[in-house]
């Protein structure tokens, strides 16, 4: 005869289950493990959980995250930025990879997501409309799209789309990681990287 | 028991993990089915291999019964990446998506990869890619035994003239069983032309009415088969009004349109797309 668990922890693996990337067993060993910990600490992970939820927003200039109650993100009403440059992504973690390299000194723009037909995602699922109104005084707009091949359809459709402004678009570079061994790099980065080669 | 298979696919859907692993389906001639690749989004590896349309040659590991295959090693075919440009980016998924419909996981038939590869291949050098979409959807659902009636009245058997196309009877019918969606001479030959028609004589048609034909694709398809959410980007890249741009711009690393290569050859190529 089979045991089930309880509903109140049946109810914890299907939720956590819901997550992406947690499977069946990592929910019920996820579930397992909060059962085990001190009730304050479950309590601070769930007024984590509402807190975001609740106390988060997009910045409705960039559609960056920000605090509720603010006007604009932190990028956005930072006065030192350079605001005839903008740069195009698909999530706010990509934003922040590229705040973390410390080369860009600009705006940006989140576009939450790439464009995807079969997933159902066209460009009035994601932010691209917002970026028209913000084209004037802009010097050059960077596609900082993803380099994969939604990533690269996005990057082409705003480019066709900017044309007429006259900004200049560019599009980040694609090549080999740094420290990698070239025999190691797969053969569209490889070649990508030949046919975009620069002069030194 | 061989647990180890190296076979070719065409990456046709993606999913990347938070975790950095990078779930893709894969349609080849021994079906469709789909794997993991672990951290196949990070940078290195086989993050540019396992692209969308990407035609790869796997191994991989399965162990009975388990839904997921793991990829154990992915070497590239061929890439495409003029179809990511936005005159091809809507249609080529399209294709995908329909292939996968009509697809299941112990699907054996080869013939829709050998046509999906082809399709691809087609839409990424031919200089109208629209049509070729028309031309491989109408075929891909004739590869899965889908395809209308379009030599005679599908009611009647009568030889002509065809005037309709009834999507629910599942062909074009004439004039005295005139039912579904009405067709002008001239439509429902290119009709025939896109179903059963050669190939190379399709690909020089004209076809003028393409929305009409998009028409009678989709509510075809919808009927037959399900509702494809490319559908409407595909209109969208059909319609030169529309938001989504077409035409020239066949994305990074395109060679100029050769008529000569792609989908007008007369019979689908497999191998690499």
């Amino acid at each position: 005869m089979s045991v089930r668990f309880p509903s109140a922890l049946l109810t914890l693996i299907r939720e956590l289950g819901r997550l992406p990337g947690i499977g069946p067993k990592s929910a019920q060993r996820l579930a397992f493990y909060l059962f085990n910990r001190p009730e304050e600490e479950v309590r601070d992970l769930a007024e984590a959980l509402i807190g975001a939820k609740t106390g988060l927003a997009r910045c409705p200039v960039c559609f960056n995250v920000m605090s509720v109650g603010q006007e604009c993100c932190a990028v956005c009403s930072d006065p030192r930025r350079d605001r005839g440059l903008l740069c195009v992504v698909e999530q706010p973690a990509d934003l922040l990879a590229i705040e973390r390299s410390g080369e860009f000194a600009g705006l940006y723009h989140v576009l939450h997501g790439a464009l995807s037909p079969m997933n159902g995602v066209g460009p009035e699922q994601l932010t691209i409309d917002a970026l028209g109104p913000r084209l004037a005084g802009l010097r050059e707009v960077v596609l900082a799209t993803s380099t994969t091949v939604e990533g690269e359809a996005t990057a082409h459709y705003i480019a066709r789309l900017l044309a007429p402004a006259g900004v200049s678009v560019s599009r980040i570079a694609y090549g080999l990681p740094v420290g990698g061994d070239l025999e190691y790099a797969d053969e569209v980065t490889l070649g990508r990287a030949i046919s975009n080669r620069r002069p030194v | 028991m061989k647990r180890y298979t190296v076979t070719d696919g065409v990456v046709i859907k993606r999913h990347p993990l938070p975790s950095g692993d990078l779930v893709v389906t894969l349609l080849g001639r021994l079906g469709k089915w789909r794997a993991v690749a672990r951290k196949g989004t990070l940078p290195g590896g086989n993050v540019g291999r396992l692209s969308l349309f990407h035609d790869v040659t796997v191994q991989f590991y399965r162990r009975k019964d388990e839904d997921l295959a793991l990829l154990t090693q992915v070497q590239l075919n061929g890439a495409l990446p003029a179809l990511s440009g936005t005159g091809t980016y809507s249609y080529a998924h399209l294709l995908c998506e329909l292939a996968d419909a009509l697809t299941v996981d112990v699907h054996l038939e080869a013939r829709v990869y050998d046509y999906l590869t082809s399709g691809l291949r087609g839409l990424a050098s031919h200089h109208d890619p629209e049509l070729v979409a028309l031309l491989y959807a109408w075929r891909l659902l004739g590869v899965a035994g889908l395809a209308p009636r379009v030599g005679a009245c599908v009611a009647c058997g009568a030889p002509g003239p065809l005037v309709a196309l009834d999507v629910t009877a599942g062909g074009l019918t004439c004039d005295r069983d005139r039912s579904g969606l009405p067709l002008t001479a001239p439509e429902a030959e290119e009709v025939r032309l896109l179903v059963s028609g050669g190939m190379a004589e399709a690909l020089a048609a004209a076809m003028p009415g393409r929305e009409r034909h998009w028409q009678l694709l989709e509510a075809y398809v919808t009927y037959h088969v399900q509702e494809l959410r490319s559908f409407a980007a595909a209109r969208r890249a059909a319609d030169p009004a529309g938001a989504h741009p077409t035409g020239a711009d066949q994305g990074a690393g395109s060679a100029e349109p050769d008529a000569r290569t792609g989908a007008d050859a007369s019979a689908p190529r497999a191998g690499a797309a």
